[in-house]
């Protein structure tokens, strides 16, 4: 018998050996493509390599490369989330409105994350003991958590001026943003989850194949609705950090950030279907996003174009991932 | 003797519904033994193997796993009672390594942490007690369907399964991985493991199982060690009358010889799969495809069907040279029809009524003036299903509902109706019941000599045998001879297929 199984195993590897080159440059393509629009960007743009404009993207962006850790593991499962932008917009508004009513800024910092957490929990739970798809379910709560956000604060913006209130999103340590430190906590915590840990192991698993994680003995459920919690609880601290920007927390924020969020992941080449990607990927997805709008508004070109040109890119990311799937 | 009782089953019950799939059964397995259960389909042994693995809750009656009463949930309690199911559906993840799957259900880990190290030496010791060799770092969805399985098998073991389920478990292995994989089931077996074992195919029951039970219609029929049972007497239980052999090679009439040819294929090349595939084809005949799994069959069929976009070789049919097709809808124009190997996902609308399954590759004769006509749809789909004596009271039934063999019989009829000068079949009948695999065989036969030209594909050489008129033998992605009349037989089908395969190792 080994002799049979042998034979399979040594017809396998000579083939394996052939293709190796290929992966390696898909694998990478991304990096390539990044340092070549760095490459661009400097050329086009001589103040593009400065240490002052570099943490100014990275700061820019620290919500939304957050939100995108959480909507990665989302994601990997198979699922999707829309309601981040909701969840954004109600971390602001009462982490704002907590600050403002007296409280302190841990305690406002921990219960605003605790209820992200708890919205996300409500996504999970619609999503594996009900059974909707997840695009109708977050779609739903989406709205259901806008709305929610809108009468709490009654449409209208809270605002602060307090020092320590801007500390999330102003203040700096060793030079750097702490909202660029939070944002390399979350990524290199969420890459270290997904590649070290048991519960990476499952999300991988439950997105490879629902029904083979079923049947191995996984907590199915269990470990995709806890992915939409995680992703919440991102969103309403990414939330907290532009509130902090900004001094103001208010309802309407975040409008983009589910699809901008969705963008950055899938161009990452983290899969739709499931079961394949990688918050490194992410992080490259994140900074090609951000070096091409720093791009763009430093050429001055118009916000109407910066949408025209985006949404392309995400269609020829989704659309490369496929063909590159039909030929494996 | 004085060995336990693995599973023990009292009045064991389950019903869909109405439908009442498994009725009070009493069943005893031995531990460490290889127990068998066989019938046809819808008769209720894979709804019971379920029960057991807690996929499927019973309707009523109790289950006892080594003496203690269970009420298994999930598959995750079963597997906490020592039991693991490996269903014909693998339950592999395909996008993750060999080594992640076996591990996938306990990873080994401290404070939540992946232990790699340990995971990689356990696995070592677990391939050479099985004396198995897969590379661990392969990606699990790029290894052959036999060593999924396999893999699978490693997961039960390592997670100390002591009763394992296998449903159909060959149904997809060519015979030297169906020989390797029995060789790793008396190793269990040795090893105090229960094996649980569905199987459509008699011979290897026979083989390998120390006791065969027998379903039929959702009943035990009977429980007996394996040397009281003959094929004969295993048919006649699952069957409830005798069946006189059913693979009876039919002597192919002299005359076909000079039918006219409808399709001759040459210098057929797949890039990766194969190349220089020749084929002739003539009007009536069946012409068998043999060769082990992988050997290119299936993507030849695909090939002529138009369905292989980078094929590239000559087509010579009914007597006119054309273009080799490039896609199926333009195989489809010129004559040639294909029945997928995965009738779920490759053939049926599983959701559509079976009727509609069968109309709708040809809806033009059933409108009256350009709008779709029910009377018409109806009358077409039932004479085009009694063609393979499909029951028209299934007509009405969804087509995801029916059983296999119902399924393979309502696809086929699709073709029927829409009536091909050729036909190609990719494992006809694959999972389906012994009663119903004569009956399509039958059906191809009768549909041949209407003039139909039919290539097959099989996995089942004794079926091949029994109803080609000549097998063309493929390996490793070539032709390797053609072999007709009397010298046709499932030996010269394997000498064929090897011979090349131990040239080029």
């Amino acid at each position: 018998m080994s002799d049979t199984l042998h034979k399979s195993t040594v017809t396998i590897a000579p083939k394996k050996l052939h293709q190796l080159g290929l992966p390696i440059l898909k694998r990478y393509t991304l990096a390539i493509t990044l340092v070549l629009l760095v490459c661009v960007s400097q050329y086009l743009y001589s103040g593009f390599l400065t240490p002052s404009n570099i943490v100014n993207i990275f700061a820019q962006n620290a919500p939304l490369g957050i939100i995108a850790v959480g909507m990665t593991l989302v994601m990997i499962t198979g699922g999707f989330d829309l309601s981040v932008g909701s969840v954004f917009a109600i971390g602001a508004t009462l982490y704002t409105s907590l600050v403002v009513g007296g409280m302190g800024l841990l305690e406002a910092f921990l219960l605003t994350t605790l209820v992200g957490v708890a919205a996300g929990s409500l996504n999970g739970a619609l999503v594996t003991r009900l059974d909707v798809n997840p695009f109708v379910a977050t779609l739903g709560t989406m709205s259901v958590f806008t709305g929610a956000a809108l009468i709490y604060s009654n449409s209208q913006p809270y605002m602060t001026s307090s020092a320590s209130f801007t500390l999330l999103g102003r203040g700096s340590l060793a030079g750097l943003p702490y909202s660029i430190w939070i944002l390399a906590a979350f990524m290199l915590a969420g890459q270290l989850i997904l590649s070290l840990s048991v519960y990476g192991r499952q999300i991988y698993a439950v997105g490879g194949n629902t029904e083979a994680a079923r049947l191995a003995g996984l907590r199915v459920a269990v470990v995709r609705g806890s992915t939409y919690a995680i992703c919440s609880g991102c969103a309403a601290v990414a939330g907290m950090i532009m509130a902090s920007r900004l001094d103001l927390g208010q309802a309407d924020m975040g409008r983009n950030m589910a699809l901008d969020s969705i963008a950055v992941v899938v161009i990452g080449g983290t899969s739709l279907s499931g079961g394949r990607g990688a918050v490194w990927q992410t992080a490259i997805g994140l900074m090609l996003v951000a070096v091409l709008t720093n791009l763009l508004d430093s050429l001055a070109v118009s916000a109407n174009y910066q949408l025209l040109i985006k949404g392309t890119i995400v269609v020829a990311a989704v659309a490369l991932d496929a063909i590159s799937r039909r030929h494996t | 003797m004085g060995k336990r009782v693995a599973v023990r089953s009292k009045g064991l019950s389950k019903n869909f519904g109405q439908l009442e799939a498994i009725s009070s059964v009493d069943l005893e397995i031995t531990e460490g033994s290889i127990h068998a259960l066989v019938g046809e389909n819808g008769a209720g042994k894979s709804t019971f193997l379920s029960m057991i693995s807690g996929r499927l809750h019973p309707t009523a009656g109790d289950l006892l796993i080594f003496g203690n009463q269970v009420h298994l949930a999930s598959p995750r309690e079963g597997r906490s009672a020592g039991i693991v199911g490996i269903y014909q559906e693998l339950s592999i993840v395909p996008e993750m390594t060999a080594l992640d799957n076996v591990f996938l259900g306990e990873i080994p880990s401290f404070m939540g942490a992946v232990m790699s190290s340990e995971m990689a030496a356990k696995y070592g010791e677990l391939a050479e007690r099985l004396n198995v060799n897969i590379d661990p770092r392969s990606k699990a969805g790029r290894l052959s369907v036999a060593d999924q399985q396999i893999l699978e098998i490693m997961r039960a073991v390592q997670f100390d399964a002591k009763i394992i389920l296998l449903d159909e478990p060959t149904a997809a292995l060519a015979p030297a991985e169906r020989k390797a994989l029995f060789a790793l089931m008396r190793d269990l077996r040795a090893s105090g493991h229960t094996l649980v074992l569905v199987s459509h195919n008699l011979d290897e029951v026979l083989d390998i199982a120390d006791a065969v039970t027998v379903f039929r219609n959702g009943r035990l029929i009977s429980t007996q060690p394996k040397k009281s049972w003959t094929k004969r007497s295993l048919v006649k239980a699952m069957l409830g009358q005798n069946v006189d052999d059913l693979y009876k090679r039919r002597a192919a009439p002299m005359s076909l010889s000079s039918e006219p040819e409808v399709l001759r294929v040459s210098n057929l090349t797949v890039p990766g799969a194969v190349q220089d595939i020749e084929l002739v084809l003539r009007r009536g005949e069946i012409l068998g495809l043999g060769g082990l799994v992988g050997s290119g069959r299936t993507t030849v069929l695909r090939a002529i069907a138009g369905a292989e976009r980078t094929a590239q070789g000559d087509m010579v049919l009914m007597g006119n040279k054309r273009q080799w097709p490039r896609t199926v809808r333009e195989a489809r124009r010129a004559g040639i029809g294909i029945v997928p190997e995965d009738r779920k996902l490759q053939g049926l609308f599983l959701h559509m009524k079976s009727g509609q399954n069968i109309v709708i590759s040809d809806l033009s004769t059933c409108t009256t003036s350009g709008v779709l006509s029910v009377r018409k749809l109806k009358a077409a789909a039932s004479k085009a299903g009694q063609k393979f004596r499909l029951d028209p009271k299934r007509l009405d039934h969804l087509v995801g509902t029916l059983s296999g063999g119902n399924q393979q019989k309502a696809l086929l009829s699709r073709w029927w109706h829409h009536r091909p000068n050729i036909l190609l079949i990719d494992e006809p009948t694959r999972g389906i019941d012994i009663g119903a695999k004569a009956e399509i065989l039958a059906s191809l036969r009768e549909m041949a000599s209407d003039g139909v030209a039919i290539i097959m594909v099989s996995s089942e050489l004794e079926e091949l045998v029994s109803i080609a008129d000549r097998v063309s033998v493929v390996s490793q992605g070539q032709s390797v001879g053609e072999i007709d009349g009397d010298d046709l037989s499932v030996n010269a089908i394997l000498n064929r297929a090897f011979q090349v395969e131990e040239l080029h190792v």
